[in-house]
């Protein structure tokens, strides 16, 4: 008996331990960039979300040069404004593109595939989710890229005229539409598993009321499913945004790796800040004062807190997903 | 699935009595579902053009060669790589694996609400930190700072945190889904939860645990951000050092022998992305396996 | 019911154990630990040891030549080499993480003083071209362009191939109205470092030490609408073809893989005033003029030699190495290697060099390399 009791506490001890090892890795990471960033925000301040030259300075200079009690090679800048604008503009294009299509599938794969395609469909969807992201980029690469340059870039060039943003150079693929595109791919299955698992979270009653009613399917999936799931789907809509703005190496792929201006058309050459981060973590390692690391770490810390909020709002919204299921006609 | 049967037989409900608005909202109604297939078939489209052309193009580079050779200059087979990913995979399983059933188990069966909710919401932010923010932090600490170099363990390191997460949630869920009455009546019958654990919930929650497992196993297989800066690369099978010693993987290939000017490389790449895909295919279908199992048995 | 949960759980268990034996199998049993006992048994006093070399992509295909070569001279030894860029050859060698680090650009003063008991070992002598994709110009046509010029595109102010200050130096030639898209190393490079020399020795606005880019192995570069980033020569090459109106600058041991990807090479103006293509004939002109004041740590710019038929851009190919190692076998492996790279009968023979369009060390710059060597312990 004791020895059993003894048993018990040593495993709930183990078991606590572990359950708490997410929030003190979750800690000791945020530490860790912290630490490392701090240099990097005593040299530029608030100027390094606004900047747009990203410059490590004269690597061959005599010496370095102190700032603000920190030493930087003399001549160097950190700004990010224009990886910022890259991963917003590029996973904003991702969220149009996807949203529509994956909330619409998940609709046909509920109420309107038969069942045994479903059955079929349903794990292929999920097994997208799970393709490696550099596999994404291989496909970027060998297929969306030429067909951006040859064939949709052309075609939505000659809307240039009606939105500027829209207007050439198309330029050889390797950029923000793409970029974008790539990213839709890779949220759409995420986004329609969940919505998917929502819609068949619905009560059968008022849908069925609502067709009794004389209610036309549509009308009925608008009015009835639609508003029982809507925070849901927003909050999916929020992970999956999350998602795409910390993916890496499908970016890293074939977004062109543009530096120091901000993407003036649709198809301009960008990065992101998550790609920026490993495209430039050699380069910075050269930097004999240390402060392009901090300046990468300032990034990296910047991503963990937007991880941070995208997964509070997230919760909120999917906390009261359910909650409300009213019909507005 | 009821719903479905209801749905079908019509786009619209049988009683509406027929008049302009009424063939209006048909229209509507019709006009929503061929927008629903359009997307759907986008999805299909997509979905089959990327399988198409890794298929296509890396089953042709795929021989026997493959997997007793090593990578050499541009070229050569995929055995370090091959090799390298599972030895990964391998040690983060060992590392993540009892972490994240041992956490899944507290969270399940002894937190209390409040500190549950928070646990959960730190395992989420967790898994949704971008991957290379994981890297960096890997390459400061393990393979700078505490002088490990480029070396399995600070890679398979940095995969266990990145998919701890999966398997605490998976584990939760498994054991939150058996009825009450088994633990409740265990606890009555004055066992203490951990033997309650042991003799009775552990084996009806075993499936949904190996399928968190597979899960993170899959999602490891993917990954490179975290590993170029902790695994390094190395063109030799593993040797058996933890430390100081880079070792390959699958991903590596595919990233960086796409950028080399040569069919060769580019062959081995698509290669890499074949074997990968094909790995990550297996494990679903183990997935859905398990699923099953614990379907069929409920 | 019951039964599948049980099949379920034995696959399971199958598919783990199976895994966990290949594993087993690819940590125990792999090739590379039954070579190592049979080099081990082969040499009994010499241990198997692991070599990580990294950097440059420049020299990266000449190591690729030498691994296989070098397994005759000593079995013992696995030697990795990964193409990472100049900077991270650097960066990674004085970190510590790799024993060989290679670049094209010797460590600066301030990296120097940060990391001493660093050396900067020339193997061997190498150039880079300037190339361009027009479509039109056939690839016996080179481009004149100057320094100036060049730099000027890489700064937007030259936009199109046909504007006057590129149609005056082609006479004859039709250059097509292409918008012209400069290319560059997106990792830290040697190949920029020579690149921005260049442009710091011939454009005075690039040159200014407050407003100008400047040199390094990483620069601030330009903002031009555009312009594309590739990672190593591979990535710039595989961009630079596939981009009508690029313009890019590679490291010569990718001439032979861009030429056949459709690039057109450029002759380059040098400090005389002539046009010249890199070639073993003008490499060797400008290596001439500049060696004898190579310095006793070997830290020193090739780049726009004098002379009528030097080519602009030479420099040392450097292997980066701790003075110190970890340990006395790793020393002596790194010292042994080295030293028959710089070997004329080893890895510096010329069946090596042609194939890269390298020179070997001149032999008055062989006693220094060796002596660098020498210090590794």
């Amino acid at each position: 008996m004791k020895i059993s009791r003894l048993f018990g506490r040593v495993f709930y001890g183990t078991t606590g331990f572990a359950a708490s090892s997410p929030l003190l890795l979750l800690l000791l990471i945020g530490g860790v960039l912290l630490y490392d960033a701090w240099p990097a925000w005593e040299y530029q301040g608030w100027s390094f979300f606004t900047g747009i030259s990203w410059n490590m300075g004269n690597m061959y200079a005599s010496g370095a040069v102190t700032h603000h009690g920190v030493q930087a090679a003399p001549g160097a800048s950190f700004g990010i404004l224009p990886f910022i604008v890259g991963t917003l503009g590029s996973s904003l294009i991702a969220l149009v593109i996807a949203v529509p299509i994956a909330v619409l599938t998940a609709f046909g794969l509920v109420y309107k595939v038969p069942v045994r395609a479903s059955a079929i469909l349903s794990p292929v969807i999920e097994l997208l989710a799970g393709i490696p992201s550099v596999v994404y980029g291989l496909w970027g690469l060998a297929v969306l890229a030429p067909f951006v340059q040859n064939g949709l870039g052309p075609l939505l060039a000659h809307l240039g005229r009606i939105i500027p943003y829209l207007a050439g150079p198309v330029g050889t693929g390797l950029g923000m539409l793409t970029s974008g595109l790539v990213l839709a791919v890779m949220i759409t299955p995420v986004m329609i598993a969940a919505t998917r698992d929502l819609l068949m979270q619905v009560p059968r009653l008022p849908v069925e009321g609502a067709l009794a009613l004389g209610l036309t399917s549509a009308e009925s999936v608008r009015y009835v499913s639609l508003p029982y799931v809507r925070r849901g789907v927003f909050g999916a809509i929020i992970l999956a945004w999350g998602r795409a703005l910390g993916e890496t190496m499908a970016v890293l792929m074939i977004s062109g790796n543009a530096n120091n201006y901000l993407p003036p058309n649709l198809y301009s050459p960008i990065s992101t800040m998550a790609s920026t981060i490993a495209a430039l973590l050699d380069s910075a390692l050269t930097d004999f004062t240390g402060m392009a690391v901090h300046a990468l770490a300032l990034i990296a810390f910047t991503l963990l807190l937007i991880a941070i909020i995208t997964n509070l709002l997230a919760r909120v919204l999917l906390q009261f997903g359910h909650s409300e299921a009213s019909v507005e006609v | 699935m009821a719903m479905q049967s209801m749905m079908q037989p019509g786009s619209s409900s049988p009683y509406v009595v027929s008049n302009r608005r009424a063939k209006m909202r048909q229209l509507q109604s019709r006009l929503l579902w061929a927008a629903t297939w359009v997307a759907l078939s986008l999805v299909v489209l997509v979905i089959g053009d990327i399988l198409w052309l890794v298929v296509s193009k890396g089953m042709h580079g795929l021989s026997v060669t493959t997997f007793t050779t090593d990578t050499a200059g541009v070229a050569g087979g995929l055995q370090n790589a091959i090799l390298g990913t599972l030895s990964l995979i391998g040690l983060s399983l060992l590392i993540a694996g009892p972490l994240g059933i041992f956490a899944g188990i507290y969270l399940a069966l002894f937190a209390r609400a409040r500190v549950a909710t928070a646990m959960r919401f730190a395992n989420d932010v967790l898994a949704g930190v971008p991957s290379i923010v994981l890297g960096y932090c890997g390459y400061t600490m393990m393979v700078e700072k505490w002088g490990w170099g480029f070396s399995v363990l600070a890679g398979a390191i940095t995969l266990s945190v990145l998919t701890l997460p999966y398997i605490v949630r998976m584990t939760e869920a498994s054991l939150r889904q058996l009825p009450k009455a088994y633990m409740e009546g265990a606890l009555a019958l004055g066992l203490s939860p951990a033997s309650a654990l042991r003799t009775i919930l552990f084996r009806p929650a075993l499936p949904g645990i190996l399928t968190g497992l597979l899960l993170a196993v899959s999602i490891g297989v993917g990954e490179t951000a975290p590993l170029i800066y902790t695994a390094g690369w190395s063109n030799f099978n593993p040797a058996m050092h933890l430390l100081k010693s880079p070792i390959g993987y699958l991903t590596y290939v595919v990233w960086t022998y796409l950028n080399e000017p040569y069919a060769a490389a580019h062959q081995l790449a698509y290669t890499a992305a074949f074997l990968l895909i094909l790995l990550v295919l297996l494990l679903h279908i183990g997935v859905r396996f398990l699923q099953r199992g614990t379907r069929t048995s409920e | 019911m019951k039964k599948t949960t049980k099949g379920a759980l034995l696959a399971v268990a199958a598919t783990l154990s199976v895994s966990v034996i290949a594993l087993g199998q690819g940590q125990g049993q792999s090739a590379h630990t039954m070579a190592q006992s049979a080099a081990h048994q082969a040499k009994s006093a010499s241990k198997a040891i692991d070599l990580q070399e990294t950097g440059s992509t420049l020299l990266w295909p000449l190591f690729q030549l030498w691994v296989p070569a070098y397994k005759h001279v000593a079995s013992n030894v696995f030697l990795t080499p990964s193409g990472t860029g100049s900077g991270v050859g650097i960066a990674e060698a004085t970190q510590g993480v790799v024993q060989i680090g290679a670049s094209d650009a010797y460590m600066s003063s301030g990296q120097l003083a940060q990391t001493p008991g660093m050396l900067n070992i020339p193997l061997a002598i190498s150039a880079q071209q300037i190339m361009y994709k027009i479509p039109g110009i056939k690839a016996s046509t080179h481009l004149h362009l100057t320094g100036n010029v060049i730099a000027l595109m890489y700064m937007g102010k030259i936009k199109y191939w046909n504007a006057p200050q590129v149609q005056r130096l082609n006479k004859g030639l039709k250059l097509p109205h292409l918008a012209i898209v400069p290319i560059h190393r997106h990792d830290g490079s040697g190949d920029t470092f020579l690149f921005t020399q260049f442009m710091t020795d011939t454009n005075a606005a690039w040159a200014n030490p407050t407003t100008g880019v400047g040199y390094g192995t990483s620069v601030s570069w330009p903002a031009v609408p555009g312009a594309l980033d590739g990672v190593g020569n591979s990535g710039v090459v595989q961009i630079a073809a596939r981009t009508p109106g690029s313009i890019a600058y590679v490291g010569i041991s990718w001439l032979n893989n861009a030429l056949k990807d459709g690039m057109g090479e450029a002759m380059l103006q040098n400090r005389a005033g002539r046009f010249l293509l890199p070639d073993h004939a003008t490499i060797s002109a400008a290596a001439d003029k500049m060696t004898a004041k190579t310095p006793r740590d070997e830290r020193i710019s090739l780049i726009y030699a004098p002379g009528p038929n030097s080519y602009p851009i030479i420099n040392y190919e450097y292997a980066i190495v701790k003075e110190t190692q970890a340990n006395v076998q790793t020393a002596s492996a790194v010292k042994n290697l080295l030293l028959w790279a710089i070997s004329p009968k080893g890895g510096n023979q010329a069946s090596f060099m042609g194939q890269v369009h390298f020179l070997p060390l001149p032999a008055s710059i062989f006693p220094l390399s060796k002596a660098q060597i020498e210090k590794i312990h």
